[in-house]
């Protein structure tokens, strides 16, 4: 029989220059099945295949930046081919601008600090994912930080906007917090995983540093 | 904001501030007309396959705009600047009737009204402040000639309700992507020419 059809997962743009997409092969039924992707942008008749199979390992084509547009619809097929025959995948439309997923925060810092009336503050610093460029300009990322305590089950949340500073009142004394912070493109995409946890701990009292 | 604070008559907002301004308002619109289209695509849309339709149908195609980072980045700021004025002039037309046709909507929800309304109104301040810029960063020449008229109106009219449902849809669809090109313009112009590239 010929291959069954496949199915296009997902396409992703770490940093808004380049894109991936994923599919899940067909059902070979036993037969060596060969996949192809092929794609139009709009505006074009041209029809181009993947220009790199290997750089996102298998299953999955990367687009370079030479052949990554934003704001334009991109009409991706998964063809999947063996002896008997081939099958077409759905199309699958894609605008990159919207499915920006950034890596994580990085180089996080906690710092404590006693404010004037001296009660303890953390002082949490960051910085943008290394890929992506936000001092041109060109991506806008908005940053998310939760905190609870180690034994706690909540986590609280708090959406800060695009600074990468943020100073944390309201710290019990004597209580050990874990602390993550994530991002997400300014109006779309999707939000990064979160960075890995971190731990501080509030010390019953402690002197500030000279 | 008015536009001279504490009264004065004459003030003089440096290109920082007038970049300020520009960008909240073109953050601004772009959050609004993403979500009028997000709204309607829910409402109205869902499994007419509208997107793949919706390709190439802009009535601002025409305008040869940056479409990734190194384009946005090399293309000269004045051509740049020229190029947003060009696409604001070239969306007052249809945000005029756009209101006015959402209001003939059966059951037009207030939501996407009123941000039909909204649309149009900052559009339209926003266009004022890049003449201010565009006056400012080519001492005085501001250029008129880029625009692309629209002559959607009829298909916003149409009987057949797919086919008006549609030219909405399309609408709004360009709208929802002119709208994010110029606020994304005007940040990277902002970085580049406010902060050196160190945004």
């Amino acid at each position: 029989l010929p291959p069954e059809k496949p199915t296009i997962i997902k396409c992703r743009s770490p940093e808004k220059e380049t894109f991936t997409c994923w599919w899940k092969p067909a059902s070979d039924g036993g037969l060596s099945t060969n996949h192809t992707l092929l794609y139009s942008k709009e505006g074009e008749e041209k029809v181009h295949e993947c220009p790199d199979y290997k750089t996102a390992g298998p299953n999955s084509c990367y687009f370079d930046k030479k052949h990554t547009s934003f704001w334009t619809i991109y009409n991706i097929t998964v063809r999947a081919t063996n002896e008997m025959g081939s099958n077409v995948s759905d199309p699958h439309y894609v605008d990159v601008t919207y499915i920006v997923q950034p890596d994580p925060p990085v180089n996080i810092t906690l710092e404590l600090k006693k404010s004037i009336k001296r009660k303890p503050y953390l002082v949490l610093t960051w910085s943008p994912p290394p890929l992506a460029d936000v001092r041109s300009g060109w991506l806008t990322l908005e940053y998310e930080l939760r905190l609870k305590p180690e034994e706690g089950e909540e986590w609280e949340t708090i959406f800060v906007g695009q600074q990468t500073q943020y100073k944390m009142f309201s710290l019990n004394p004597g209580k050990r917090y874990i602390v993550q912070i994530h991002c997400k493109p300014d109006h779309h995409g999707l939000w990064s995983e979160w960075s890995p946890e971190m731990y501080i701990e509030i010390p019953t009292d402690f002197r500030v540093k000279d | 904001l008015p536009i001279c604070p504490n009264g004065s008559v004459n003030c003089q907002l440096s290109l920082e501030e007038l970049f300020d301004r520009a960008v909240k308002l073109s953050h601004y619109i772009h959050f609004l007309s993403s979500e009028m289209f997000n709204e309607f695509d829910e409402r109205y849309a869902q499994g007419r396959g509208f997107i793949a339709k919706a390709v190439n149908s802009c009535h601002t195609a025409s305008l040869t705009t940056p479409e990734d980072k190194e384009q946005t980045q090399q293309i000269h700021h004045e051509d740049l600047l020229n190029l947003i004025l060009g696409v604001l002039r070239s969306w007052n037309d249809p945000l005029v009737h756009l209101a006015s046709e959402v209001q003939r909507m059966k059951e037009a929800p207030e939501t996407i009204l009123w941000k039909a309304v909204e649309i149009e109104e900052q559009n339209k301040r926003l266009l004022e402040g890049m003449e201010k810029i565009v006056g400012r960063v080519q001492s005085g020449v501001v250029e008129n000639d880029i625009y692309t008229p629209w002559d959607g109106l009829p298909s916003l009219q149409l009987d057949d309700e797919d086919s008006r449902l549609f030219a909405f849809y399309n609408l709004l669809h360009c709208l929802r992507r002119d709208s994010h090109k110029i606020d994304n313009y005007l940040k990277v112009l902002k970085c580049r020419l406010i902060h050196d590239n160190n945004c």
